[in-house]
């Protein structure tokens, strides 16, 4: 097992360079890498932008570009006065000695520009995985064992009216319904937008407040979605023979429950799961965006509009490996739930 | 502003498809081969920090660190966009430029609701007549108040105007602009400590929003603090004051910033025109508009930015909000392709003036206002509508279908038998560019049905935004001259009238790419008026010249508005003289109050 893991390690350093490279020259290619400097209607222009593109490095050819984002440039002179003569020794360290790079956008480390915004993703996430894990299995458990029941039914029609629901539309409708129209009637009501309110401060009760609504949104579609699978998963596997044999053994209804079924059913929802986990680090653009929350999504949207490069490399790799990572994991957590799987 | 499936928003799903794509593709089941076993060199994230912490002094003013109490006069405002960072060297952003009227307000000269110059940190406003200005208009004077200080005590001198011309002009420094100080500025200088005095190497007119002006987001930078920094560092890139500006000037003084969430500013109790109503202007990051609206329906904000004009009508009736119109300089307008060249060659039938005021004639401009914009605005008479130098007597261009056909059957422009009208075997077929904004796409297609009924045929088509507005070198539609009429948003430098939009020198080439003159007009006459008016400094003269400009545009057809794009905002009936300005929305901030 130790070997395997080293080994997919080792698989992910050439996937990552690979990753890199391509995202490299997309991010290159997506519009005007000045945007960010340009005033209320317009672009750079003239003697500003020649002097931009010099001093950003952005006149040298692309390949070198991606060295310099590499392994940095302060092995090397570089021109910033436009006299045609390198002299001025460069700064940057590279992404392979730690240096994520400087925002153009902002000027501050890369590195600190995502730690700022990685404990609101993931205090948002995550908990937001975890709700829809427990209500998932809760709700996906009760409509297979009751199958065809009144709830099993009612369950069917409402993860079918999430399911379909698009995210913009079910968070300004949690908005209007929560924040709107229940705070004009007087009653208890949850905040629209941000973490908290300014006249109170960035109390964890405020924070816990303002998380319902994006919480909610991020969990009802996929707890639609993750139910009808947990369902399906588990009336697959109540039939078969295993499940009759325990049955026939006298076990209880709970442990054949829990032990046979749900175990057997936990393979493809493990990979599910495991497939989301890489993901949560990029963040819920569409749900951060609309709740103002200040998290990964918006930080990668916000600097791809500015076609801010660095920014951008350093939050698709940190995705990359994290995503790599927890594939690994997934392959590993295999091995527990089904005997059958092995690595060498 | 941009359409969501613009070609960038789908460039970002296919680098998530990909990456999502090749993470997937790593191998479930490992093959058998014997792997190296040496440890995965994972790139190390030792961050990379730098450890350039400026040398701030200590005198800090004593800020609460703690959530203000309740009793606490705090005003909250929606902001739809994030700064990019705080310093007026490193951005020109509308939203962060705004904050400089709070933190640093240090610019010589503001505007006030009306858009008039008052005088600032400038005593007054220099002229040839109080000497402010030299007679041969080279050389600006400005006397500087002695009373202001930076909120660590130390005073705000002509010095710090000076150093702050220095770092706009270090080629260490990546600055957002140099313009213009790298063009038309010889130098500044500290006669005093209180007494600035630039010099031009040509007379200049339009100093006010360029020279140490809000404006343009050149403002003074404290030199006590950043002169070190840049000393130790080299640069002033990576200053810590970029983003966290602790000694400040101003009303409200910079407290927190917290990425993606919000921006706090605190009373200035020393503020020189005396302690601000309000103890805190509180700035919420609300990116998405829909959400934006909400917040301001429940009263989770107190000032709601870029109100879309079919929202208001619903605001109105909530009785909790009164929606501020402000003249920012911004007007939507028809440009026609002048070109005679031929890479860039727009229809030969807009070269005749009178087609051009028929093309404008057939239109009911004040109906599409009416219908589109919900009447909240109406077609700007000139280009400059909003400030002291727009004429008030130019004739608009009255809707007159009849008078439209009379013009074209004039300039030979005959009806066909499709109903079109030809001359020369050559159809009156125009291509009408625009945004993919809504609005923008509904005026197409009235106009297409108003060009109709005298017979002009429209070819509609439209660009996301961020394509429509690339220039000649990026090969923008636009740019390259692939239009007849086009419609956009434009200002003239505001709200000083400066353009240069229409001279000859601005048409796009192959030679000049950058060229702003997407009209490519290039009249002797004008352009010479152009010229002459930015190096006349007398403003009575200079307004004079201006008033021919007009007119030479109105009877030319140069240019005609569809309408006046104000700004809109929404602010609570809670607060009280909130007076903002289209140039300089917050310059009276420290006036503003709210009543619980």
């Amino acid at each position: 097992m130790g070997r395997y893991i080293i080994r997919r390690l080792l698989q992910a350093i050439p996937l990552l360079f690979l990753i890199s490279i391509i995202v490299f020259v997309l991010i290159m290619n997506m519009g005007d890498p000045l945007v960010s400097f340009a005033g209320r209607n317009g672009q750079v222009k003239g003697k500003d932008r020649e002097r931009l593109i010099r001093q950003l490095g952005l006149d040298q050819p692309l390949y070198m570009q991606y060295i310099v984002w590499l392994i940095g440039n302060d092995w090397m002179k570089i021109d910033v006065n436009g006299d045609g003569t390198p002299d001025t020794p460069g700064e940057r360290r590279g992404v392979l000695r730690g240096d994520l790079g400087t925002s153009v956008v902002t000027k501050q480390p890369v590195l600190k520009m995502i730690g700022d915004r990685l404990p609101n993703t993931l205090l948002l996430m995550f908990t937001a995985e975890i709700v829809i894990i427990v209500f998932a299995l809760l709700l996906g458990i009760l409509s297979a064992v009751g199958q065809y029941s009144w709830y099993d039914n009612l369950f069917t029609g409402l993860s079918f009216v999430g399911f379909s629901m698009p995210v913009p539309l079910l968070a300004l409708g949690l908005i209007y319904i929560f924040g709107v129209y229940l705070k004009r009637a007087g009653l208890p009501y949850f905040p629209t937008v941000g973490m908290f309110e300014p006249s109170v401060g960035k109390t964890p009760e405020q924070v816990l407040w303002h998380m319902a609504l994006p919480i909610a949104t991020l969990s009802i579609i996929s707890i639609a979605a993750y139910s009808r699978f947990i369902r399906s998963n588990m009336l697959e596997v109540s039939s078969q023979d295993y499940m009759r044999t325990a049955r026939s053994k006298g076990l209880s209804e709970r442990l054949i429950l829990f032990k046979h079924a749900l175990k057997n059913a936990a393979l493809p929802i493990v990979t599910l799961i495991g497939l989301d986990l890489g993901f949560l680090l990029a963040g819920a653009l569409v749900t951060e965006t609309i709740f103002s929350w200040p998290g990964m999504g918006r930080l990668f949207y916000d600097h791809a509009v500015k076609s801010d490069l660095p920014v951008l490399m350093g939050i698709l790799m940190l995705i990359s490996v994290s995503v790599v990572f927890f594939q690994i994991v997934t392959d590993v957590t295999y091995t527990f739930l089904d005997p059958r799987i092995r690595y060498h | 502003m941009n359409c969501v499936f613009s070609k960038r928003n789908l460039m970002l799903l296919a680098l998530g498809a990909i990456i999502a794509l090749m993470a997937a593709c790593a191998p479930a089941v490992a093959p058998t081969t014997a792997p190296p076993t040496a440890a995965p060199a994972q790139p190390t994230a030792a961050p990379a920090q730098p450890t350039a912490a400026p040398a701030q002094p200590t005198a800090v003013p004593a800020q609460p660190t703690s959530a203000p109490s309740t009793g606490s006069k705090v005003i909250s405002i929606a902001y739809t966009q994030e700064p990019n960072n705080l310093s007026p060297l490193y951005t020109n952003q509308w939203f962060t430029a705004n904050l400089f009227d709070l933190f640093l307000a240090n610019a010589l000269i503001t505007f006030n609701d009306k858009n008039e110059p008052l005088p600032w940190i400038a005593q007054e406003i220099p002229s040839i007549e109080n000497g402010g200005i030299s007679a041969d208009g080279k050389v600006i004077t400005f006397k500087l108040r002695d009373d202001v200080k930076w909120s660590d005590g130390v005073p705000l001198t002509a010095d710090d105007y000076v150093f702050t011309w220095q770092m706009v002009m270090s080629d260490k420094n990546t600055v957002t602009s140099r313009d213009p100080f790298d063009s038309v500025v010889d130098k500044v200088e500290a006669t005093d400590p209180h007494t600035l005095v630039v010099t031009f190497k040509e007379p200049y007119a339009p100093w006010m929003t360029t020279i140490f002006s809000r404006v343009n987001s050149s403002v003074a930078l404290p030199k006590h603090i950043l002169e070190p920094v840049f000393q130790k560092d080299g640069t002033l890139d990576n200053a810590e004051w970029n983003r966290a500006p602790t000694v400040g000037v101003g009303p409200f003084l910079f407290k927190e910033w917290e990425t993606g969430s919000h921006l706090t500013f605190q009373a200035n109790p020393d503020f020189w025109m005396g302690k601000p109503k309000a103890d805190q202007i509180f700035f919420r990051i609300v990116p998405d508009d829909a959400a934006q609206l909400a917040a301001i329906k429940a009263g989770d904000v107190d000032v709601g930015v870029f109100i879309s004009p079919s929202d208001v009508p619903e605001l109105e009736k909530l009785g909790t909000v009164d929606i501020a119109k402000v003249q920012s300089g911004y007007k939507e307008s028809w440009y026609f392709n002048m070109s005679a060249d031929e890479a860039t060659k727009g229809h030969p039938a807009l070269q005749d003036a009178n087609v051009r005021r028929a093309i404008v004639m057939a239109v009911d401009r004040d109906k599409i206002d009416q219908e589109l914009l919900y009447g909240l605005t109406k077609p700007a008479l000139t280009f400059w509508d909003g400030m002291a130098q727009a004429d008030p007597n130019i004739e608009p261009i009255k809707y007159d279908p009849e008078g439209a056909k009379k013009l074209l059957d004039d300039a030979g422009w005959k009806v066909g038998a499709d109903g079109i009208r030809e001359k020369d075997g050559e159809k009156l077929k125009l291509r009408y560019l625009t945004t993919t904004r809504e609005v923008r796409k509904n005026t197409q297609a009235i106009v297409q049905q108003a060009w109709k009924a005298v017979g002009i045929d429209a070819d509609l088509v439209t660009h996301p935004s961020d394509v429509f507005f690339n220039s000649f070198g990026d090969k923008g539609p636009v740019a390259t001259g692939q239009y007849d009429v086009a419609q956009w948003s434009n200002s003239p430098k505001f709200p000083d009238p400066d353009t240069v939009d229409w001279l000859c020198s601005e048409i796009p080439s192959e030679a000049n790419p950058p060229g702003n003159n997407w009209e490519f007009i290039c009249d002797k006459d004008l352009d010479a008026l152009f010229q002459q008016q930015a190096r006349t400094v007398d403003a009575k003269a200079r307004t004079e010249l201006f008033f021919q400009i007009q007119k030479m545009i109105a009877d030319k057809v140069y240019w005609v508005s569809i309408w006046d794009d104000p700004d809109l905002w929404t602010i609570s009936k809670k607060l009280t003289d909130v007076k903002f300005s289209g140039a300089t929305p917050f310059w009276n901030a420290y006036q503003w109050d709210k009543t619980q």
